[in-house]
């Protein structure tokens, strides 16, 4: 029983992403500058997918990307920043401009909108959102995302909200198996619910182990691999962002992103460099510096960054 | 007389706000110091929070946000939002909030969404993260701004996060119990009164007068006959600040 793996989920970003029609809806992993999903990003551009419907609980610098890159039709996200590094830029500047259909909520209340999706219910009621602009906007933007409802036990008024149902989530992990039963170290913010809610799921794992491994600690699968349709190996995925316990993010590379994404022409001058200028991931790799480079962001095993 | 800093005196007031055993949900900066300090002092068995799904962390190295595992060091869970925002924060279990932001206004409603006007030009910001979920569920929040007529204004841009949105009894009607109940600025600390739900003056930091205080804010507060000094740190507050918490000058810098 060594061969476990019946349909073959192995393949590569190239060809994961190639499975992605424009106009889709996609989940994406990323926390402002930790997991996000930055080699798929690059590789989304490079392959011209647009009309996207992204959506995360916290919008993050794979979404910034996927927006500067022109993929971007829809945001579904509860804000989102770079953390002290700067601001979305090119999601900012969709919206100032209203290029990009952006629906902003709340955390939590994307959290409960996969939720509602992950478990097959018709709706999820919250608390969050009422009395402010948000809730406002949202009722505007889109007319039948929200509702109200009397809970038939109390007789209350209750905030609903409909199941987020993405077409397919990108999880970026550290350890899966050729059927993508999947493993995520550290905090994992959004990313089970999105797996759940999702059609179905791309991992992206920083190793692939043998099902066998999986099992000798399975409790710390997080993504049942029933719910993957493909694997993909791909060491620092997320760079410049950081994979707790892995390695930790690129100040001097998010810094020169930020830079690029304060005008469309820098953007697209960086685009050229990093996306269009080179063939695939490990082009890129070398490109900000390679084994040496990457090496020095090795996390510390007792730190974890 | 001891020597401190504004930044301090709010950190300190953050503290006092802090009772032992509560359930704190945080974000970065002042807060962060604030219930550290409370944890080191009076609250020894105090949790703490952070959205994304982490708690009780104990962090040696400074990190550029919530997303930056020096945060995370040495926590006690690692887990999810609906664990944390969901399980424990919306189940009613947070007992206080610390919020910051770009604007407030005279009930405490905050914005971290946007400036100028959202139907015409404006700059989008951040939005909202978890503070909209954090200023609707926690028992009680705290505001920690800077005082500024720009910041504590009569009419704010948006509305991201709610206090007591037109105030009397408009929080309620909106579903929400809570609310805010102090903002901690480095010029005063504010209540809300009453019935009104209006921002009201409970102490000025010593070196302040109330025209020093209510000449740079954008709205009248309610002004007390008597408004007291903020009570300064403690010798032993400011040392556990600049020798334990914050020794490299990560929040306070």
């Amino acid at each position: 029983m060594n061969e476990e793996a019946h349909v073959e989920k192995l393949t590569t970003l190239a060809e994961a992403v190639a499975s992605i029609p424009s106009g889709s809806h996609v989940a994406l992993p990323g926390f402002p500058i930790t997991r996000c999903a930055m080699a798929f990003a690059r590789e989304v551009i490079r392959q011209g997918i647009k009309g996207l419907t992204i959506s995360s609980c916290v919008g993050a610098m794979d979404g910034d990307m996927l927006v500067g890159g022109g993929a971007v039709e829809r945001m579904i996200c509860g804000g989102g920043s770079l953390d002290k590094f700067g601001r979305l830029n090119c999601v900012n500047r969709g919206i100032e401009d209203g290029t990009l259909q952006a629906e902003e909520y709340s955390s939590l209340s994307v959290a409960f909108r996969y939720l509602a999706g992950s478990l097959g219910l018709p709706f999820m009621p919250i608390r969050s959102l009422q009395g402010s602009d948000l809730i406002r906007q949202i009722k505007e933007r889109t007319g039948s995302d929200v509702a109200e409802i009397t809970d038939p036990f109390t007789g209350e008024n209750w905030l609903v909200l409909k199941p987020l149902l993405p077409d397919v989530s990108i999880q970026v992990v550290h350890t899966a198996d050729a059927e993508g039963n999947a493993w995520i170290m550290g905090p994992r913010w959004d990313n089970a619910e999105q797996a759940k809610a999702s059609k179905r799921t791309i991992v992206i794992a920083e190793h692939v182990v043998s099902t066998e491994a999986i099992r000798q600690h399975a409790e710390q699968t997080v993504i049942p691999g029933l719910l993957v349709s493909h694997v993909v190996e791909l060491p620092f995925s997320a760079h410049p962002t950081s994979c707790y316990r892995e390695y930790d993010y690129d100040a001097g590379e998010i810094e020169k992103y930020v830079k690029a994404t304060s005008t469309p022409e820098s953007f697209k001058a960086y685009l050229d460099e990093y996306v269009y200028g080179v063939q695939d991931h490990w082009g890129y790799l070398e490109k900000v510096g390679g084994m040496k480079h990457l090496n020095d962001l090795k996390a510390d095993p007792i730190l974890g960054y | 007389m001891v020597d401190y800093t504004p930044s301090e005196l709010m950190a300190v007031a953050g503290a006092r706000e802090i009772k032992d055993r509560e359930v704190v949900a945080v974000g970065l900066g002042l807060p962060v110091v604030a219930s550290f300090l409370a944890k080191q002092t009076h609250a020894p068995n105090m949790t703490m929070l952070f959205e994304l799904g982490v708690i009780d962390s104990e962090p040696i190295h400074a990190g550029v946000g919530l997303a930056d595992p020096r945060v995370w060091y040495r926590a006690k869970v690692l887990s999810s939002f609906v664990d944390i925002l969901g399980s424990i924060l919306h189940k009613g279990r947070v007992d206080v909030g610390f919020l910051g932001g770009l604007e407030t206004d005279q009930y405490g409603n905050l914005n971290t969404t946007l400036v100028g006007d959202p139907r015409g030009k404006f700059r989008h910001m951040v939005g909202s993260g978890g503070a909209n979920d954090i200023a609707s569920s926690a028992k009680r929040n705290i505001i920690i701004m800077r005082h500024d007529a720009r910041k504590l204004k009569k009419t704010i841009s948006f509305v991201t996060s709610p206090g007591y949105v037109t105030g009397g009894e408009s929080r309620a009607k909106a579903g929400l119990s809570g609310g805010p109940s102090r903002v901690i600025t480095d010029k005063a600390i504010f209540g809300f009164h009453p019935e009104t739900k209006q921002m009201m003056l409970m102490s000025i930091h010593p070196g302040n007068t109330v025209e020093d205080v209510v000449g740079t804010m954008g709205f009248a507060p309610v002004v007390p006959q008597d408004v007291p000094y903020t009570e300064p740190p403690e010798k032993e507050q400011l040392r556990i600040i600049r020798e334990v918490i914050d020794p490299r000058k990560m929040y306070m810098g």
